[in-house]
């Protein structure tokens, strides 16, 4: 290896791609789409907060309105005394947006109904509050009705004990699920981000081979370069733009939010942040509709950093949870594992679309050849949507280990703790199977590059690899 | 001196022999004609001297010593399929390829300076290769071949593609370019520009060299021994057995011109005391050289 050669290449391989006007386009585009989406989040929630709502409450059952507190958003007021029925109706003589009726208790099943009218319809946010607030009460009676002494206290304690071992327990309701979103949702994210990049970016690896193939400009290299060389000088150049664009986008999107948070005054930045996640565990949103409005990446890194400032921000019942689930991620782990599966995926897959690359002289050709490539991605994409649900499954075990689909699949495990023999085990095979087809790649690659007019099919792969 | 001494080589793919057991030696500072029919495995060799690949057996040497990686950065390659990267600048395509054969990046942009200006196309640096012409792109290319001063230089037909202007602009660079001291081969069906530029040649058929020498010596030797002979007189030359035959004789009003075939053993002159003895007036009397054309021609269908 000439490594001022792979120098040479990596550097005109990177040069061309950093200097063309779509790199450029989609580098300053989707932080801004980013950004974007996250202004009008805040500026939904802040319009929303803006106009404080006031709630008349008519409280039949007589002891749910102490526990319903008002935030800064919402007043509830105590009109108890009046009549419900022609109250609904004189909503904006008493200048109230809701009228909140709760039923007198039914004592056979323990517990109240709850209504809400109003002009425009409430927010999803409202709701939930108001159902919180309702639920606590109704526990809360529930509790004193068995009489025993410090029920409530002995609730809390057997609560925070669930807590503590995690979800394997499924009986918590709400808290767990918003956990497992969270968890979820990192780990999709990670997931995708992976088989995004190795997809885009080993694409392009075989897209830049075809092109000099077809240009002809291959047999220039070639006399000049080993093709090793300038196969691994093309996929190192590659990678770097993959690098540079995936920092790029983590600047700007925060120095967009930086500016987006000044324009708009820090503390509403930080309800605002505060607010969001709310939002991403109350509407119950599917990982899948966060991820296509590429919420949850930003969103990752700032209730990162957001931990303490989220904290003192209210609504703390809810907060305190994902927080907690988020302190409970390992980070550094995370970080770390990223960048290696991305390397040693990318590599490993761009090494095959560069061999592919190599035997054919435009890309249509490639589709078939490309299959068996695909096809390991597509089933490693297809087993993170498994992955969250039953981390531990069999299944997602062995392909969290299996070096084609590992990258991908061990990246969304990891947020629900992976042994660390598993980890550096799967880190191990990955390496040692990307230098095996490395080694079978370059063999492909410096056959496939001189042969032209002459279809490519998998014997004469079979056979270039024997030579 | 030798630059390039190719031993015994032999190339297959795996059923395909590519060349067989070809041996030959390109001389230092001269021009080398490669010749062969299409398919007959010059590419291959060049290919094999470049390391693009590697042959089954055999060695080359470069400067008298196995070549190495490092060598090829001595030899300049104008591949018959001519490619440069579309999209690309020409400037920064030229530096690119320039760089890969070991220039500095500053040395490159001088020596390529100076190449564009001698081809008279300095405002083409800023443009794409997909804007120039095919002619104009041959041009760029030739530069990137030659940029980085190899002591060894191998052209694939390196006048397709060009108009007659450019084509001698082309032939005079060679010629320059082997006064500076370098070794050329030229792989070409051209056998006029064969004639003309190559001082030892090679031919190549199905995979096994069946000739290689001086120009000079090949055409001489592929000579059938005739002489053609313009003479004056009233009654035509008779042939004399032990001596000579007449292949052809057209009479231009008593002005003749007869090919002459000579008797094994027997000298032009010879031959000239013969016919001066059946005392006819001689205006010039040459030996006659088959044409390359010829020569390649019988020895490849001979081949067949």
């Amino acid at each position: 290896m000439n490594f001022r050669i792979i120098k040479t290449v990596i550097a005109r391989e990177y040069l061309t791609r950093v200097k063309k006007k779509s790199f450029l386009i989609t580098t300053f585009l989707v932080p801004i789409l980013f950004a974007g989406i996250f202004v009008i989040i805040f500026l939904i929630m802040g319009s929303t907060k803006e106009r404080s709502q006031k709630v008349a409450v008519v409280d039949q059952s007589g002891f749910v309105m102490p526990y319903l507190e008002s935030t800064d958003r919402i007043t509830y007021l105590d009109f108890s005394k009046n009549d419900p029925d022609s109250l609904k109706n004189q909503l904006e003589q008493f200048g109230m947006d809701v009228m909140v009726r709760i039923s007198p208790l039914d004592t056979v099943k323990k517990t109240v109904s709850v209504q809400s009218y109003s002009k425009d319809p409430v927010g999803v946010d409202f709701s939930t509050g108001l159902s919180d607030r309702v639920e606590n009460a109704v526990e809360d009676y529930r509790i004193q009705q068995y009489g025993i002494e410090n029920l409530k206290q002995i609730m809390q304690d057997v609560k925070c004990d669930v807590k503590v071992t995690e979800y394997t327990i499924d009986e918590k309701g709400n808290e767990s699920i918003s956990e497992s979103g969270i968890y979820m949702m990192i780990s999709l994210f990670l997931g995708i981000i992976i088989y995004m990049f190795i997809a885009m970016f080993g694409g392009q690896v075989m897209s830049s081979v075809i092109e000099e193939k077809t240009s002809r400009v291959v047999e220039v290299l070639i006399s000049s370069v080993k093709s090793v060389d300038l196969m691994f000088g093309k996929i190192i150049g590659v990678a770097l733009v993959a690098l540079t664009q995936f920092l790029m986008w983590i600047v700007l999107t925060g120095f967009l939010l930086g500016v987006a948070g000044s324009a708009f005054g820090k503390d509403m930045l930080q309800n605002f942040t505060a607010g969001s996640e709310s939002v991403t565990q109350v509407t119950g949103m599917s990982p899948e509709q966060m991820q296509s409005l590429g919420i949850p990446s930003v969103q990752d890194a700032m209730e990162a950093e957001a931990d303490t400032s989220a904290a003192a921000a209210g609504q703390p019942d809810e907060l305190t949870v994902i927080i907690n689930t988020l302190s409970n991620v390992p980070w550094v782990k995370l970080i770390i594992a990223f960048l290696i599966y991305f390397i040693l995926g990318y590599l490993l897959y761009s090494s095959f679309f560069a061999a592919i690359g190599s035997t054919v002289e435009n890309e249509g050709d490639a589709q078939q050849l490309l299959l068996p490539v695909t096809v390991p991605l597509m089933i490693a994409y297809f087993v993170i949507l498994i992955a969250f649900q039953n981390p531990d499954s069999g299944l997602v075990v062995w392909c969290s280990m299996i070096p084609f689909t590992s990258p991908i699949v061990m990246l969304a495990r990891i947020p629900y703790g992976v042994p660390d023999w598993q980890l550096i085990l799967s880190i191990l095979l990955l390496f040692l199977t990307f230098l095996a087809c490395a080694w079978l790649s370059a063999k492909i690659y410096r056959a496939g590059i001189l042969m032209f007019g002459k279809k490519t099919t998998f014997k004469d792969l079979w056979k270039w690899l024997k030579q | 001196m030798n630059i390039i001494e190719c031993r015994n080589i032999t190339k297959r793919f795996g059923e395909k022999v590519a060349l067989e057991d070809v041996s030959v030696d390109f001389p230092e500072g001269k021009i080398f004609g490669l010749l062969g029919p299409n398919g007959a495995g010059k590419t291959t060799l060049i290919r094999i001297i470049n390391r693009i690949t590697i042959q089954n057996d055999g060695e080359v040497l470069f400067d008298g010593r196995p070549i190495t990686q490092r060598d090829v950065e001595k030899i300049g390659y104008l591949p018959e399929e001519r490619g440069l990267y579309r999209k690309m600048e020409v400037g920064d395509q030229a530096m690119y390829l320039a760089q890969l054969k070991g220039m500095s990046a500053s040395a490159a942009k001088v020596a390529l300076r100076e190449w564009f200006e001698r081809f008279g196309i300095q405002d083409w640096w800023k443009k794409k290769v997909e804007e120039l012409s095919k002619g104009m792109a041959q041009k760029v290319q030739f530069i990137t071949t030659v940029v980085h001063k190899p002591s060894l230089m191998i052209l694939d037909e390196p006048f397709t593609g060009f108009d007659p202007v450019n084509t001698e602009l082309i032939r005079k660079e060679i010629l320059r370019l082997k006064d500076e001291g370098a070794t050329v081969v030229l792989s070409t069906h051209n056998m006029e520009s064969v004639e003309e530029l190559c001082d030892n040649i090679a031919l190549i058929n199905k995979a096994r060299l069946v000739i290689t020498g001086g120009l000079d010596e090949i055409r001489r030797e592929h000579g059938n021994n005739n002489l053609e002979l313009v003479y004056t007189g009233e009654i035509p030359l008779a042939p004399q057995e032990a001596v000579f035959r007449i292949l052809s004789d057209e009479d231009n009003a008593g002005r003749h011109i007869a090919v002459l075939s000579l008797a094994a053993g027997v000298t032009p002159n010879d031959a000239l005391a013969g016919v001066l003895s059946q005392g006819v007036h001689v205006n010039s009397f040459k030996e006659l050289i088959p044409r390359m054309n010829d020569i390649f021609i019988k020895l490849v269908t001979e081949e067949a």
